[in-house]
């Protein structure tokens, strides 16, 4: 009877599900890649993205059946009316004068922004709401952001998606960093969860915890935007990008020598491909190879592509993990011919630091330092970001090029207001050709209210990365991909007119004067013990009537007394 | 004919009755007096700083037992007010360890942790137990309890006579707490309640509570202090409380299908062991610990139900889809879409 029962059930059940598969095509599609690059610093830069590319309409109805898109994420741009959103959370800091550029520059801290559909009414309210949704989604404290913390920059963002008119309004945007949070395995469960194979296959195998935050750099990052669905553009798909970047410092993970593997890099070997994926491929950038250290792949790589970008020229051994026929775990091993030979270290054209200035609690500043090795001029512009309790002047803003003050060709400045929204400075210049431009700032130390200091107040507080946008002429570094593009393989021989970088400097600490928390105590100890102190004699003194008194002398004087004046009185009278 | 099929019907709905009443007779005598319909988890580590990694790794401990024992994280709110496993000061990243041999890594590779850092405060915590959570809230922070579930609340931190402190910087009180518990049996947010405490003067902390159906155990009563189970050189901080320590080794030997008792995990620190007195309040609760199976509250219950109506599953017919989708796609042509320029060139051409 159960049997019976079991049978049909499980009978309507296969009918759904054919009939679902059957009746709503659903045009979407998986691609896992890795990109491998050896730095010539003697790192190695590990790239994950899994594309998701689904050929919908970016429409709140579309997100109620998904197949490859994770559903999660869908109902929550959906409800929320997102238009664009990008996600980063960041471990470390990426050091763009060693290492070139990543694919996805990242602030260290969280990073959070996202354009809202332009029918979006309360938009405060709503990234509020979106922020808040997403900490649930991706464990992280996102519920922190709001107004207070949240810019909408005019420049330096742009949708980086399809849009349906040519003009941008910036209004719909909103930007927010949190510096201090930390990244671990309860950001990366719940993130792998978004994945198709989640971690059970596929190249997502290869994140295993202990591997990926031992790292010197890890950066998790989640990027949705609608794009063009085929050239002519008239029809829009969702494009999801979800990306780990880590750098490995083999000099440190290595016994000795430079060689890596995949099994040294993330403990394990590749058991396959994910088989809803379309495609699988691992690249290993063998450029370096030529140019510095020279290492022999095995096994050989079945294909070798070419890729001239911008006038640069780069090398790629090609992997395809679904035409390899594995049997256990497939491995990829670089040995080097000698033991640490570093390549030689070409600085990418654009790069920058930052700084605090100057001493004691009172006054400070910040510096921005932009290095331009181009040969030519490069136009910038630069972001900073503010929190409300470092009260900025804008009358202090220097920029210095080379010994020289240049002028700014725009300005864009928003004060904070306490509590309600940070400082907005967005400064657009053209950096002269081989230059240092120092672009400073001056800001007070102030103090808090009693209860807005956290725990650990003495820790210090967080500034938030500078942005710093630029479109670069040269190609050389440079790793990212192209605005049409959507996967790896779409980065080569990807010549445009310009690469779009956006930097993002370190973050920056400061210790505010922070007020001795135990003070209030020491305050109630010490009045308590002055007024013990004083009340006893006062009470005294006002309450008893003093009155004088003969004294009762002590008995033994007495006696020494009435002897001395008899013996005085007996003299008295003898004589 | 038909006599002979109806025969062999009989028989086999006698059959059938039979072998449903020997499945009667071979349930457990407590399986089906559990009572209630879901099982939830708050676990909750209140101090910060990294010389507090036992609490943390206290915390990870139960998370772990509990998430093993079958409750989902949907329904586990873990709070962790530092982050130890990624910590620069710990040599094995992304990982926090119940002993100094590395025996359990109660980190592990699958964690969600639902409040973290400064996210764990009184008001947070008072607020998840009472269900007055702000809009907006995501479900992963909130505790969607009704009156048939079973809560395990787990606090751990630096505790002192009638208060539990938060982040070294406020503290809720045996007071605030008992009436927070008082308000989620009002409103009918619970079932029963396993309360475990890991603190300091850990008894003070039940002491107030006047609710029904609590069932509570102290790591010490109220003058004593709990005491730490060893130091890990290689961290250079104590690693793990001692009550804990051994009710994890208990429950690291329980499973899902086990039949111990909340009475053998009361008794899980002897003294001698503890070195601190193991505190137990049962007078609120009106079952007998010894007859409550431990995977009452560190378990998770399936919500079966059995139906023997048809549901009807139709397909929906193609020919209606394809004119919806076709008209659609006759729509779309007049938009005109083109990517957004990525840099404002703009401003720099004037």
């Amino acid at each position: 009877m159960m049997v019976v029962l079991h049978t049909i059930f499980s009978g309507l059940l296969c009918l759904q599900c054919i009939s679902s598969v059957i009746c709503t095509p659903q045009k979407d599609y998986f691609d896992e890649e890795l990109l491998l690059k050896p730095l010539p610093s003697g790192h190695v830069y590990a790239y994950f993205q899994f594309t998701t590319l689904w050929d919908v309409d970016f429409e709140a109805t579309s997100f109620q059946h998904c197949h490859l898109f994770p559903r999660a994420l869908g109902e929550i741009v959906g409800r929320y009316n997102v238009q664009e959103l990008h996600i980063s959370l960041t471990e470390g800091l990426w050091r763009h004068e060693t290492w070139g550029y990543p694919v996805h520059d990242a602030a260290p801290g969280a990073e959070l922004w996202a354009w809202f559909k332009e029918s979006t009414k309360n938009i405060d309210k709503t990234w509020k709401e979106l922020a808040g949704a997403l900490s649930g989604l991706l464990c992280v404290s996102f519920n922190f952001v709001d107004a207070s913390n949240s810019l909408n920059p005019e420049f330096t963002f742009r949708p980086a998606g399809i849009v349906s008119s040519g003009a941008v309004n910036s209004s719909y945007l909103r930007y927010s960093t949190l510096p201090r949070e930390i990244v671990c395995t309860e950001n990366l469960t719940p993130w792998k969860k978004l994945l198709p194979c989640d971690a059970k296959k596929g190249l997502s195998t290869l994140l295993n915890a202990g591997h990926i935050h031992n790292t010197n750099y890890h950066s998790l990052g989640l990027h949705l935007r609608p794009v063009c669905r085929d050239t002519t553009c008239s029809q829009m798909s969702v494009e999801l990008r979800q990306t780990v970047s880590l750098v490995y410092d083999m000099v440190i993970l290595g016994t000795g020598n430079q060689d890596w593997s995949i099994k040294k890099l993330f403990g394990i070997g590749l058991s396959g491909a994910c088989p809803l994926a379309t495609m699988s491929n691992i690249y290993i950038d063998i450029a370096l190879n030529e140019t510095g250290a020279h290492f022999q792949l095995t096994p050989t790589p079945p294909a070798v592509i070419t890729s001239t970008r911008g006038g640069h020229k780069s090398k790629f051994a090609v992997y395809d993990i679904k035409a390899l026929d594995i049997d256990g775990m497939f491995n990829i091993a670089a040995v080097y011919s000698s033991s640490r030979v570093y390549g030689v270290n070409i600085p990418p054209v654009l790069f920058a630091n930052r700084y605090i200035i100057g001493y004691g609690q009172e006054r400070g500043g910040i510096v921005t330092k932009l290095h331009n090795g181009h040969w030519q001029a490069l136009d910038v512009v630069y972001l900073e970001n503010i929190p409300w309790f470092i009260p900025l002047y804008l009358h202090t803003l220097k920029i210095v090029a080379n010994g020289k003050e240049i002028k700014p060709l725009l300005k864009r400045f928003i004060p904070g207001k306490a509590r309600a929204r940070p400082y907005y400075l967005e400064v657009a210049l053209r950096l002269p050709a081989r230059s240092i431009t120092e672009i400073s700032l001056e800001f007070d130390y102030v103090f808090l209210k009693w209860q807005e200091y956290p725990p650990d107040a003495n820790h210090g507080f967080y500034i938030g990365a500078a942005v710093i946008t630029s479109l670069l002429p040269v190609g050389r570094n440079y790793t990212g991909l192209p605005q049409d593009g959507s996967t790896i393989t779409s980065s080569f021989n990807a010549s445009r007119d310009g690469y779009l970088v956006q930097l993002r400097t370190e973050t920056l600490i400061i210790t505010m004067p922070t007020p001795d928390f135990s003070m209030p105590y020491n305050v109630i100890c010490l009045t308590c013990t002055v007024i013990a102190l004083a009340f006893g004699p006062l009470h005294n003194i006002t309450t008893k009537r003093l009155r004088l008194k003969n004294k009762e002398q002590n008995y033994v004087i007495r006696w020494f007394k009435s002897k001395l004046t008899r013996s005085s009185e007996m003299k008295e009278k003898q004589s | 004919m038909a006599n002979r099929i109806i025969n062999m019907l009989l028989i086999l709905l006698l059959l059938l009755v039979s072998s449903i009443s020997t499945i009667r007779r071979s349930v457990p005598e407590n399986f089906a007096r559990a009572g209630h319909t879901n099982n939830w988890a708050v676990l909750v580590d209140t101090s910060r700083f990294w010389f507090n990694y036992r609490h943390v790794a206290n915390v990870l401990s139960i998370y772990r037992s509990v998430k093993r024992l079958g409750i989902p994280d949907s329904q586990i709110i873990l709070m962790v007010a530092d982050d130890m496993a990624c910590n620069p000061r710990n040599p094995r990243p992304a990982t926090v360890f119940n002993n100094a041999n590395q025996h359990i890594n109660v980190y592990g590779d699958d964690v969600e942790v639902d409040y973290r850092g400064y996210e764990v405060t009184v008001e947070n915590f008072v607020r998840l137990l009472t269900g007055r959570s702000p809009p907006g809230t995501p479900r992963s922070k909130q505790l969607l309890t009704d009156e048939g579930s079973n809560v395990l609340v787990y606090l751990t931190g630096h505790g002192g006579d009638g208060f539990l402190k938060f982040q070294d910087s406020e503290e809720v009180t045996s007071q605030e707490l008992a009436d927070a518990v008082e308000q989620m049996w009002q409103k009918r947010r619970y079932h029963e309640i396993f309360f475990m405490i890991d603190t300091c003067q850990a008894a003070s902390l039940y002491e107030k509570f006047y609710s029904p159906n609590i069932l509570s155990v102290a790591s010490s009563l109220v003058g004593e202090d709990s005491l730490s189970h060893h130091v890990d050189p290689a961290i250079g901080v104590y690693i793990i409380d001692r009550y804990t320590y051994y009710a994890l080794d208990f429950l690291e030997r329980v499973e899902p299908d086990s039949t111990k008792t909340m009475g053998e995990f009361l008794a899980v620190c002897p003294k001698r062991v503890c070195i601190s007195t193991v505190g137990v309040r049962k007078d609120l609760f009106s079952r007998d610990p010894h007859k409550v199976l431990i995977t009452d509250f560190f378990g998770s219950l399936r919500p079966v139900e059995l139906t023997v109506s048809g549901l009807n599953v139709t397909a929906i017919p193609r020919t209606q889809n394809r004119t919806r989708r076709s008209q659609k796609e006759r729509e779309v042509p007049d938009r005109k879409l083109q990517y957004a320029k990525q840099f404002p060139t703009f401003i720099f051409e004037s």
